[in-house]
């Protein structure tokens, strides 16, 4: 689409500029270049909140979602949390629920003192209404278990 | 017919081949529950990627009763049923991969070690392998070098020479 459109006005911008170009030496300014994002942060948080709130959505899109989202540098929402959690639960993923959460923590970086506590309150009707656990009440703060290095085995 | 059979087990060989692309022959009967990092069935835990592609432990008899029981209410769950649905799925908790290791104090050690033998390395040579200093590291020879550079008039413009005042036959203050 974007591509059609493109093509047709660079051959309209070329055949002005051929036929202007005896009379001047100016031709069309035409930038073949990519635009940037013009969401805003509301956009961005309904379009995440609208996936996960799809009724038939699987595993899969929750974890593409997930993924992303630890890969953006941002804390989401808590709405968004709410809608993710919810998601889970209806594909009913447990663990899932949990590392979401535990990737909230890990988003909020070194000012976890402020962000994560006021998620927390925000998402806390959801926690309670779905049955999930916070990682903390899980003991899942302080490590739990000890991995052995694959190389002493 | 030998086409044949020359083609049945060449199908053999690439759905072998798909399954080993991907590693669905190496997972025994995990869950695959994603796309994974790049579409390969593989665990690893990353904070920058925290769902990978198949869940951790094979699908046990009761983890697949545990599965049964989490479709129904969760706040029924125990605490130790929540837990081991946890680490059915992932193997470390984000804490757990974040946790020191103590690997440094290895690194530290090691390295002061091999710095160490490279001291004493240097003190053996001292000791047993060069000779003594020769007789021109002596202080007199070391005065007598620098009046003889100062009589040359050795680099006048930045060096030695320009350091010295000659008219009055000391260092220039």
């Amino acid at each position: 689409m974007l591509r059609t459109a493109v093509c047709r006005f660079h051959s309209v911008v070329r055949s002005v500029a051929i036929q202007n170009v005896a009379r001047t030496t100016s031709v069309l300014p035409s930038r073949l270049m990519s635009q940037h994002s013009t969401e805003t942060d509301d956009e961005f948080d309904s379009r995440y909140e609208a996936y996960f709130n799809r009724q038939d959505i699987d595993g899969w899109e929750i974890r593409k979602a997930m993924n992303d989202l630890a890969g953006m540098d941002l804390v989401p929402e808590p709405k968004i949390v709410n809608a993710a959690l919810r998601a889970c639960r209806r594909v009913s993923d447990f663990a899932l629920a949990v590392r979401f959460l535990e990737t909230i923590k890990s988003k909020c970086g070194n000012r976890v003192q402020e962000i994560y506590p006021y998620i927390l309150q925000e998402i806390r009707p959801t926690l309670d209404e779905l049955g999930i656990n916070t990682p903390e009440e899980l003991g899942y703060d302080k490590p739990e278990l000890a991995l052995k290095n694959v190389y002493d085995m | 017919m030998a086409s044949r059979l020359l083609f049945s087990s060449l199908r053999q060989v690439q759905k072998l081949q798909k399954a080993c692309i991907h590693g669905r022959s190496r997972i025994g009967n995990r869950e695959v529950v994603g796309f994974g990092y790049n579409g390969q069935y593989s665990y690893q835990d990353r904070v920058d990627f925290p769902m990978p592609a198949i869940r951790f432990k094979e699908s046990t008899p009761d983890i697949v009763a545990l599965r049964e029981k989490e479709k129904g209410d969760w706040r029924k769950l125990t605490l130790e049923e929540k837990k081991a649905l946890y680490r059915a799925s992932f193997c470390l908790t984000f804490s757990e991969i974040n946790a020191p290791t103590g690997e440094w104090k290895s690194i530290v050690g090691l390295a002061c070690v091999f710095m160490s033998i490279g001291i004493w390395i240097v003190i053996l040579e001292k000791l047993f392998v060069y000779k003594e200093l020769p007789a021109s590291f002596s202080e007199e020879s070391k005065k007598a070098q620098l009046k003889r550079m100062i009589d040359l008039r050795v680099n006048p413009i930045e060096g030695i020479g320009s350091k010295y005042d000659y008219e009055k036959g000391e260092w220039k203050k």
